[in-house]
């Protein structure tokens, strides 16, 4: 049998030293994440970038953060970089029994905001990054509406409407002080 | 909805089919989180407290991308399976005017030829008996024309992912891997279904019929060259259907030639193809053990229960000598195009030939597109005959083309439905309905939320706010004058359940400001905006939940420390059906359900029987059967059709009155009455009615309120009922029965009970737990809903009105949402938060559906292969108006309203509403769905 090309591929995933892992040279990072790491929270929806379900959070050194949409990005983009998915937000114990959630994802339940969750990490983790964002520059409150819109626009919910995934981000944003009156 | 497909089996017994046993564990319920190391489903913090859900029971776990879907499960997943994970694919024919001749892999490298092959030779070979209601014809045989663009030929499977996946990716957007021979056309084949119903109503909406369904019959034509054909000459003196024919008739005869003062309105509509574009794709995960000859399945669907059974059916004869059977549906999301779905069994067939290995078959978005469930496309003529002075309809008449594609599903069904439900909220006197679907070489089309009544309702509506500026009234004039009101008749002549409260939304959606403030708003708008047209749209529905067939079923138990477990049939497709039904057992024993398991199938301590066709029985069979003392019209219902919060429900709420009534309220009294002369129950007087739940505490006309803990062992001690499972039957009326409990006897609108004692109970009573641990009641006196009720057709409705304000652009003809409101009506809603989100969700996909969504039916359409979300737009956020749309439920008459099924009808008036607005805001009346920018060019400037 012809032997697939392959290369080694290492990183960081939620924390922990991922590699080296020899996988094909084509190989998707939602594929890498499915079938050789075994997360799969981070959905497959199109397979074209379209519908962001499958967005993971890249973490640059410089300590800003960005979503990548892992279906349509080679799995060794991410050599050496640190990725953060929806498995790695929740602060759990020695058990692995979760403690508490990250913000985002806390205020997502209290408002009900996912129903098959389906595209729910994708949301967690957009919206996450634009919390990021705004802790480090926040915004007026004026734009806090329009900023959401970017941040989530492109994600595609079938059965929400959008309603809560919006609402609980920007009750987030709020609680937390990021956007200023004045 | 209505599901009146025949079961090719007769009869079928507890958890057993064919021989092969079956057992259901649900991915995210305990029974089956228990089999793994890690909780998956582990909540941990309280998810509901006495004041209500703090947030979805499984939230923690969908929030944190917790192993929750099928399509999530690998074969390392699973205890016991062997962990190499192997994968298959379809491989389907695009073209379906030609002969299948084969099919070539030579293009693929030799290294990544799959490890098997299976056609429908090795189908044939190995005795698999694909089920009935999906065939003819799973795999396509050589020789044979495909039945529509997309029909798989054979099942391609790798042992491993890594040559799955590259061979995949070779594979992929081919047209050259099939062979085809002579050119053949498409298969012609008769019509799925065909039906009509008439009804000619009687002097005022209350008096008897003169001919309806309910009354007399459904009517059927022959078929004759693949058409309905209707006799010419009916006479009122023939039989039922000659009757029936004749009044059409003479509705007919009299719309060709009304009185004076009628108005005749007519047009047609027609509606898109659709794509339900459930987020998961379908998808399955099985190993076949040889050893033990266990199938152990992993599975996405709405209906497990059916799955299982079918796939038992399927292996039953087959050289596989399958013995067991292991069910593992996940939670999973399908707005019905999981119901029934032919996937199911293609990967089913796939782990079977996996040679030992596990094998997964899961779709990506571009095979979800070529051979997902489809909504049907209808074509619609519409004529409605309106008295100008009255303003009241007189003679509605509808006849409704619908595209079923290539394969046979619910099509008869979502065509006799839509029919059904065109009247939406009037009382039409006089109607006549009539309705075929029809096979095509699209791609199979199905059950999809709204199953036929969105596209009739929407354009009955379309119709009747034209009508209403056609005569100048004011739409809500016209609409009031004409309410189906409580005690009217539909248009198969069965009167609906309970109060009707669409006039109560008529005032409300009238007085909202988006609604008096149109006009002014509009021209205002315009005068500031030339560059846009602006207006204001209302529409309001009302549609059916349930089936016609329901058979919902329940167990609650309470352990002696107060901790109750409830198991459902009903299983979560992201509505949140395991959060309300946890939540339906805090009113009758105080708190929520501590723990739930869905999409339970093991029913066996109610020992039921069933057999015939709860839809097609006569009423000689039914009672013939109904003396069978364990025999019920359907064992269990799918999750469809908006069927939990009402059916579901009164499963969980029967099951769990038992406990309460037979265990908590006597053990209650006991403690009350303890001491010299009854303690502090003697100087009150104690009923039963005066029980009230304080904070977790029973307290009843002023009596020391009793925590659950407290009542719980007390019930246990004394030996009293703690455990109750419940079957029902529901065909637009509960079945109902003698039950002796105790030293009473009740009537129940049950059809089965089995109850457990509590721990206390004497040997006389332990005798009795004979059935799996219950004790296995005997039911007297049994009644079914008369086989006629079948011709009711709906009888149960939940109405929902919408308001849009829209602005279109006059140079490109984009449409804007700018605000929508809306109203529903759902009885005593479980858990407001849920409802509120099936609003917003349903809101947002009737926007597609009026606004986006659309694909060609053939050789350009879905089943070709190459159609993604790139092309086929679903509304995001944009387009819905997020921050500024509004809604409200309307308070329940009192606490004791049921809840009602809502999850469906929700999507459906704003489809009107946003085709109403769009002609408030330039003048002209569409009735081709969806409303492209290209034919709102076409319209403004063509």
């Amino acid at each position: 049998m012809a032997e697939l090309p392959t290369r080694s591929l290492s990183l960081t995933i939620n924390g922990e030293a991922i590699g080296p892992v020899d996988v094909p040279e084509d190989l998707m990072m939602i594929d890498f994440l499915h079938e050789y790491q075994g997360l799969t929270g981070s959905r497959l929806g199109c397979g074209q970038g379209i519908c962001r379900a499958c967005v993971v959070i890249l973490d640059h050194d410089d300590g800003t953060s960005e979503e990548m949409r892992i279906c349509i990005t080679g799995a060794h983009f991410f050599n050496g970089k640190r990725i953060r998915t929806i498995e790695g937000h929740a602060e759990r114990d020695a058990a692995g029994d979760i403690v508490a959630l990250n913000p985002i994802q806390q205020k997502f339940i209290d408002h009900f905001a996912f129903q098959c969750s389906y595209c729910a990490p994708g949301f967690v983790n957009a919206a996450t990054v634009l919390v990021e964002r705004l802790q480090r520059d926040p915004l007026a409150a004026g734009e806090l509406e329009g900023a959401i819109e970017q941040a989530l626009g492109e994600h595609i919910c079938r059965c929400t409407g959008y309603v809560r995934y919006y609402q609980a981000t920007r009750a987030v944003i709020e609680e937390l002080g990021l956007a200023k009156e004045g | 909805m209505q599901h009146p497909h025949l079961s090719r089996r007769a009869f079928l017994k507890g958890s057993v089919a064919a021989g092969i046993g079956i057992t259901i564990a649900p991915l995210g319920s305990r029974a089956f989180a228990a089999l793994f190391e890690s909780r998956v489903t582990a909540t941990p913090e309280p998810w509901a407290s006495p004041g209500g859900a703090r947030f979805r029971i499984d939230a923690f776990s969908k929030v944190c991308g917790g192993k929750v879907f099928a399509r999530d499960i690998r074969a390392r997943d699973m205890p016991g399976w062997p962990r190499q994970q192997g994968h298959a694919m379809l491989l389907k024919a695009n073209r379906a005017d030609h002969a299948y001749q084969g099919f070539e892999l030579s293009s693929l490298d030799e290294s990544l030829h799959p490890d098997r092959i299976v056609t429908a030779a090795d189908l044939e070979r190995d005795g698999i008996a694909f089920p009935d209601s999906h065939g003819p014809d799973p795999l396509l045989p050589q020789g044979k024309t495909p039945l529509y663009i997309g029909h798989p030929v054979a099942i391609l499977i790798w042992h491993d992912f890594a040559r799955y996946r590259a061979a995949k990716n070779a594979l992929k957007f081919r047209d050259d891997l099939i062979r085809y021979g002579a050119a053949t056309g498409e298969v012609e084949r008769p019509p799925y279904g065909s039906f009509r119903y008439v009804r000619v109503g009687g002097d005022t909406p209350f008096a008897p019929d003169e001919f309806s369904s309910l009354k007399d019959s459904d009517l059927f034509p022959a078929i004759k060259n693949r058409r309905p054909v209707w006799p010419d000459d009916p006479s009122l003196n023939g039989d039922v259907g000659e009757r029936g024919l004749y009044h059409a008739q003479r509705m007919a005869e009299q719309l060709e030639q009304p009185p004076e003062n009628w108005e005749v309105f007519q047009a047609r509509y027609t509606t898109p193809y659709i794509e339900p574009g459930a987020l998961e794709p379908d998808n399955g995960n099985g190993w076949f053990d040889a050893d033990s000859g266990e199938l152990h399945f992993v599975v996405a669907t709405q209906c497990p229960q059916e799955a299982a059974r079918e796939t038992a059916l399927m292996l039953e004869g087959s050289r596989f000598a399958v013995r067991h059977l292991n069910v593992h549906p996940g939670y999973t999301v399908g707005y019905g195009s999981k119901d029934h779905n032919i996937f199911v069994y293609y990967a089913a067939l796939a782990a079977m030939y996996g040679d030992g290995h596990p094998i997964r078959l899961a779709n990506d978005r571009f095979e979800q597109f070529q051979s997902g469930i489809k909504r049907h496309p209808f074509d619609m003529d519409y004529r409605l005959a309106v008295d100008r002075d009255s303003l009241k309809f007189q003679i509605f008449r509808a006849h409704l083309d619908v595209n079923g594609g290539g394969r046979a599903n619910y099509s008869a069904s979502v065509a006799a439905v839509g029919a059904t439900a065109a009247q939406s909220v009037y009382y039409l006197p006089r109607s006549d309905l009539a309705t075929t679907a029809y096979p095509s070489r699209a791609v199979e089309a199905g059950s999809m939320r709204g199953y036929g009544t969105l596209q009739t309702m929407a354009a009955t509506e379309m119709m009747v706010d034209e009508l209403a500026e056609r005569l100048g009234v004011d739409p809500f004039a016209l609409r009031r004058a004409n309410l189906l009101e409580a005690g009217m008749k539909n248009t198969q002549g069965a009167i609906p359940g309970g109060a009707i409260r669409v006039g109560e939304i008529l005032d409300k959606a009238e007085r909202h400001p988006l609604w008096q403030e149109r006009h002014e708003r509009r021209d205002a708008r315009q005068a500031e905006d030339p560059d846009h047209l602006y207006g204001t749209g209302f529409a309001i529905s009302q549609k059916d939940f349930g089936t016609g067939a329901e058979a919902p079923m329940a167990s609650v138990e309470i352990d002696a420390a107060g901790r109750i477990r409830l198991r459902q049939i009903a299983i979560d497709m992201g509505t949140g059906a395991a959060t309300s039904q946890a939540m339906n057992v805090l009113e009758v024993l105080g708190r929520p359900a501590d723990d739930i398991k869905t999409g339970e199938t093991d029913w066996s301590e109610l020992a039921l029987e069933t057999s015939g066709n709860p839809y097609t029985m006569s009423q000689d069979e039914q009672d013939r059967l109904s003396q069978t003392p364990r025999w019920t019209p359907r064992l269990a219902s799918p999750s469809s059709a908006s069927n939990s919060a009402y059916y579901a429900s009164h499963a969980t709420r029967e099951a769990a009155r038992l406990v309460f009534r037979h265990g908590l309220w006597p053990a209650a009294l006991s403690i009350w009455r303890q001491g010299i002369y009854g303690g502090q129950a003697n100087p009150y007087v104690i009923r039963l009615e005066d029980a009230r739940w304080v904070e977790g505490h029973l307290t009843a006309n002023g009596m020391t309120p009793l925590s659950l803990a407290t009542l719980a062992a007390k019930a246990h001690e004394l030996g009293l009922i703690t455990g109750a499972s419940v079957h029902a039957f529901n065909r637009w009326s509960w079945a109902s029965a003698e039950f002796a409990l105790g030293e009473e006897r009740s009537r129940l609108p049950l059809d089965a009970v089995a109850v457990k004692y509590g721990d206390g109970a004497d040997d006389d009573k332990r005798r009795l737990m004979s059935s799996h641990g219950y004790h296995l009641l005997d039911r007297q006196a049994m009644r079914y809903p008369d086989v006629q009720l079948n011709n009711a057709h709906v009888t149960y409705y939940s109405p929902v009105a919408t308001l849009v304000d829209l602005r279109v652009s006059k140079g490109s003809g984009e449409v804007e949402i700018l605000e929508h409101y809306s109203w529903v009506e759902c009885g005593k809603p479980i858990v407001s938060e849920l409802v509120m989100g099936q609003l917003e969700g349903g809101v947002a996909m009737g926007i597609g559906h009026a606004l986006l969504e659309h694909m060609p039916l053939y050789e350009d359409g879905p089943g070709n292969g190459s159609w993604n979300f790139n092309r086929y737009q679903v509304p995001l956020a944009r387009h819905c108006a997020v921050w500024k749309q509004g809604g409200e439920i309307l308070p329940p008459l009192s606490e004791t309203d049921p809840a009602k099924g809502m999850g469906e009808v929700v999507m459906i008036p704003v489809v009107g509403a946003i085709v109403n607005a769009l002609a408030h805001a330039t003048g002209q009346r569409f009735r081709d769905l969806p409303v492209t920018p290209e034919r709102i060019q076409e319209a403004l400037h063509g």
